[in-house]
């Protein structure tokens, strides 16, 4: 029996996975044997293990007062977890392990098992978990909660969305990559139609010379026997016109050749120009979470060399498929014009055509993935290699790394090898296929010929189609090959330009001018999988020009906080409010304008150092630049350089010291004047001496500005206007750094710990 | 200047500031409350709620087993590691194993009956040992297929179940090449 893994259950699939109000009515027996009735349930979920991981149905039963767990197909049919009261119920959740979870309540301390359930009904049970949770702090219940459409299945057809609350591919009506690369040449429509008009006028001057040549044999070289020779003079005229004939012929085909080549390459690299800005632009719109899921090695493949396949593709539409198709329907056509029994038998060839093709999408064409993966992941390594150069020299790894380059480079090599070897072997079979139809029209025109029931230059004429026949069959042949490179080119280009963009501009967004920097977060739930939350339910409010301090261990989420006022993500619960706006009402430039985020590894540009500092300010002048380098204690070291501002920086910044790279992307922030400034860590990777240096230039910067400072070193916040403590997702503590430290509490502990460290190293 | 094995594996200032490691000896597992994992430390405490994880799920399912429990603060904590499981009795040996069902839910796959691409999704028909034949939906990603162990691969389908081939070399040939037409890397 065929089973969807997103419905394993032991269940019928008509029964729901959820009942409002009811029992249901496969427990309805047991739960009113344990005295659940009707009108005290909320609901019902349905869960698809039993414990030990067997597929089972398994109902729990949410009442006004109580929990259970039934158990009702499978080994344990008829076991039952509970009935638990509510009031001795402390929380409840969704416990994600490896490839399914647990819906579990705490009781006494302890996280008891009511249900275990497959990773298909996550977003179900973490719905279910947060219901529970309400219900047990006595918070009033959504009616919709639960019920909501699920953001990761097309609620019309099933299908599973290629991102959370993506559009179904299906419903939307995927358009395939031929005919969305040809919507990509739309703006050109003009353009190829003239190509198109042109490739016609070629064809029928390929046609032409044939045509000729049998004329020239049968009337002037050697005509049939019974017909009336032309008189010498005449027979040379006749030959030179119709040699002048084929000279015109083929003359206008080249000049038709170099007009459409010419066309071809304008036509198609504008394309890829556009493909590339397209790429490129929704590179930059995807939300950070995309680069954590993809290597940078890989899109970058995609951006550099997969977009030359489109360029290809115009190529075959003018010179390619296209033109070939047209020859072999027009010189069949005179075959059959000329001989109809003659031109069946060119036609044998193509059963072994369809073979080769056949053959070719089924053996060959995976092949062209594994040389893309090849070449993919030998640039990665390669990338990573020269990026942590002095790691390995550090480490004493440079065999190790050696070892496995070249491990990664047999790998090219096997793939290229397995690809070109079976492409060798395939081309020559498939040409020598071709010769032998040629062969058997040879035999049987040349039959005809001797029993006089063709022409001798009516043969020559249709051995002058069959060459001209069977080269376009070939490439014809052939094109699969381009075809499947280009698809699995377009495949990854499309893929690109098809994700999700997770956060996205609202059409009515409002736009701000100016920001007062006032900050606010509303009951913030946010996890970047969204059944682990990192946030919860977090409150805070930031007055405009305040100093704040976000502490915490790490992984409690300060970060997160941060992530999500940039707007890289949006909260799955709450809203944050900047100036009383929800940042997803705001418009994102206008939003992004009056911030500024100073990291703990600051990333510089391999630009100059003055386009590095100018990087939010393209248009500042040389004196803003110089101004904001002073502020940021920059200015001095970039002095003492030989090419001063202008010094070009390498990858990253290389050729600065931590501390020197971390004061330019100061002097960065600085020069933007934003409202609102974020340090991410911003002192943490550096040296005391550039450290203080730092902190010199943070104290002119965080003046006048909304700032929020996260930070692992407590003394850098000692005058923050307010901290805030953060662990496990909530704010246990907040208060000034005086307030914090009668409190007693965790950052008192912090401090401590900070100081005894501080007393080891002195 | 090569440095002797044993200070490169043994040292004694890392082993006590290390893991710790449970025996028959320190450590007493048993069922408790709720039917839940109890452990006792020898001149430490009582754990309740305890479950387990493999450190190396991969090459070790019956060694290196980290024994854990959620505290107060509801932040998972570690208790210590059974070396050798084999070294306890059968019965605390059974309810290791029971615990470690609990904890991984994956489907191993002995055949691939046909994959096929719409949409950028890759619709699979498999045998699974432990659910029989069924399909799943998985989208067309570096990051859905993974590594596992040196010739195998972990899938991930589109709600992230997990579904193991352990060895690819171990699928019959057709049922290969259909997988690695589409899962090449």
């Amino acid at each position: 029996m065929k089973r969807m893994a997103t419905g394993r259950d032991a269940a019928p699939a008509s029964v729901p996975n959820l009942v409002f109000h009811r029992l249901p009515d496969a427990v309805r027996d047991q739960a009113e044997k344990l005295g659940f009735k009707d009108d005290e349930m909320f609901f019902g979920v349905r869960g698809d293990l039993d414990a030990d991981g067997s597929a089972a149905e398994v109902w729990t039963l949410v009442a006004k007062t109580r929990v259970v767990s039934i158990v009702v197909s499978g080994a344990r049919a008829g076991a039952v977890t509970g009935p638990f009261e509510l009031s001795a119920i402390q929380k409840a959740r969704a416990a994600q392990n490896v490839g399914s979870a647990f819906l579990q309540l705490k009781i006494d301390g302890l996280y008891v098992d009511m249900a275990r359930y497959s990773n298909s009904h996550r977003e179900l049970f973490g719905r279910v978990a947060r219901q529970i949770d309400r219900q047990v702090e006595g918070r009033p219940l959504p009616e919709n909660a639960l019920s909501l459409p699920s953001e990761m299945q097309c609620v019309k057809c099933g299908l599973p969305l290629p991102g959370r609350g993506a559009e179904c591919p299906r419903c939307l009506g995927g358009h395939g990559i031929f005919a969305r690369t040809l919507g990509l040449m739309r703006p050109y429509w003009v353009s190829i139609l003239l190509l198109l008009t042109l490739m016609v006028a070629g064809v029928c001057l390929d046609l032409l010379p044939p045509l000729l040549q049998r004329t020239m044999v049968d009337k002037v070289l050697n005509p049939p026997a019974g017909t009336q020779l032309l008189p010498q003079h005449e027979a040379l005229r006749a030959l030179l016109l119709i040699l002048l004939g084929i000279v015109g012929a083929s003359g206008g085909r080249c000049l038709l050749n170099i007009f459409i080549g010419r066309m071809t390459s304008i036509i198609g690299t504008r394309i890829t120009k556009e493909l590339r800005e397209k790429l490129q632009a929704k590179l930059i719109s995807l939300a950070v979470d995309y680069y954590n899921r993809h290597s940078v090695g890989s899109l970058m493949s995609r951006v550099l060399y997969d977009v030359d396949y489109f360029q290809g593709f115009v190529t075959q539409v003018a010179q390619g498929f296209l033109l070939n198709v047209m020859l072999v329907l027009g010189i069949g056509g005179m075959l059959f014009y000329m001989n109809w029994k003659l031109a069946l038998l060119v036609l044998l060839p193509v059963p072994f055509v369809i073979i080769g093709t056949t053959f070719f999408w089924r053996h060959i064409y995976p092949r062209y993935y594994k040389v893309w993966d090849s070449q993919s992941k030998t640039a990665q390594l390669l990338s990573g290699l020269l990026a942590g150069i002095r790691l390995v020299k550090a480490f004493g790894q440079e065999d190790r790394e050696q070892k496995r380059f070249s491990g990664a480079a047999a790998y090219l090599q096997d793939s290229r090898r397995s690809l070109e070897t079976s492409m060798a072997t395939f081309n020559p079979i498939m040409g020598f296929v071709f010769g032998l139809g040629g062969l058997i029209i040879w035999y049987a025109g040349g039959s005809q010929v001797l029993q006089a029931h063709i022409t001798l230059g009516t043969l020559m004429a249709f051995i002058g189609y069959l060459g001209m026949f069977y080269g376009p069959i070939s490439a014809l042949s052939m094109f699969s090959s381009w075809v499947t490179g280009f698809l699995s080119a377009g495949q990854r280009v499309f893929e690109v330009l098809d994700a999700t963009v997770v956060v996205t501009e609202d059409p009515k967004a409002v736009r701000v001018p100016a920001m007062q920097g006032r900050i606010e977060f509303q009951n913030v739930t946010f996890g970047y999988d969204p059944y682990t939350p990192v946030l919860k339910n977090v409150s805070l409010t930031i007055e405009p020009g305040q100093f704040i301090g976000v502490v915490g261990k790490s992984g409690s989420g300060k970060t997160t906080l941060v992530n999500l006022l940039c707007r890289f993500y949006d909260p799955q619960e709450g809203h944050i409010l900047v100036d009383g706006v929800d940042v997803r009402q705001m418009n994102q430039q206008d939003l992004h304008r009056h911030m500024a985020l100073v990291l703990q590894e600051p990333f510089l540009f391999r630009a100059t150092i003055a386009e590095n500092i100018a990087y939010g300010r393209p248009d500042a002048s040389r004196l803003a630049i110089m101004n904001a380098a002073r502020a940021a204690n920059a200015h001095d070291f970039i002095a003492r350089r030989p090419a001063a501002y202008d010094t070009k920086l390498g990858e990253q910044g290389a050729g600065l010291s931590g501390g020197e790279r971390q004061r330019i992307s100061i002097a960065r922030a600085l020069l933007c004047d934003p409202k609102v400034l974020i340090l991410d860590e911003a002192t943490s990777s550096v040296d005391t001496e550039s450290e203080q240096e730092i902190q010199k230039a943070l104290v002119k910067l965080c003046k006048g500005r909304t700032t929020i400072a996260i930070a692992h070193r407590l003394s850098t916040l000692k005058n923050a206007d307010h901290i805030h403590v953060v662990e496990d997702g909530k704010i246990i503590e907040s208060g000034t750094h005086e307030a914090l430290l009668t409190l007693k509490g965790v950052y008192h502990k912090l401090v401590m710990i900070q100081t005894e460290l501080t007393r080891l190293e002195g | 200047m090569s440095v002797p094995e044993t200070t490169l594996f043994d040292d004694q200032r890392l082993v006590g500031m290390g893991v710790r490691l449970l025996t028959p000896e320190n450590a007493n597992i048993f069922e408790g409350t709720f039917s839940l994992l109890h452990c006792a430390v020898k001149d430490d405490t009582l754990y309740r709620g305890v479950f387990a994880v493999l450190m190396f799920p991969i090459r070790h399912t019956d060694r290196f087993i980290s024994l854990r429990y959620t505290d107060a603060d509801d932040k998972e904590k570690e208790i210590g590691i059974i070396d050798e499981l084999s070294a306890f009795p059968a019965e605390v040996q059974r309810l290791i194993r029971n615990t470690l069902v609990k904890h991984y839910y994956e489907q191993t796959l002995t055949r691939i009956y046909s994959v096929e691409n719409q949409f950028g999704l890759l619709f699979f028909d498999v045998e699974t040992q432990q659910l029989g034949r069924l399909q799943f939906v998985m989208p067309w990603r570096g990051d859905r297929a993974e590594d596992f162990g040196t010739n195998g691969k972990t899938l991930l389908d589109a709600f992230d179940n997990r579904y193991i081939i352990p060895d690819i070399a171990e699928l019959p040939t057709a049922d290969r090449n259909a997988f690695t037409s589409y899962i090449y890397w």
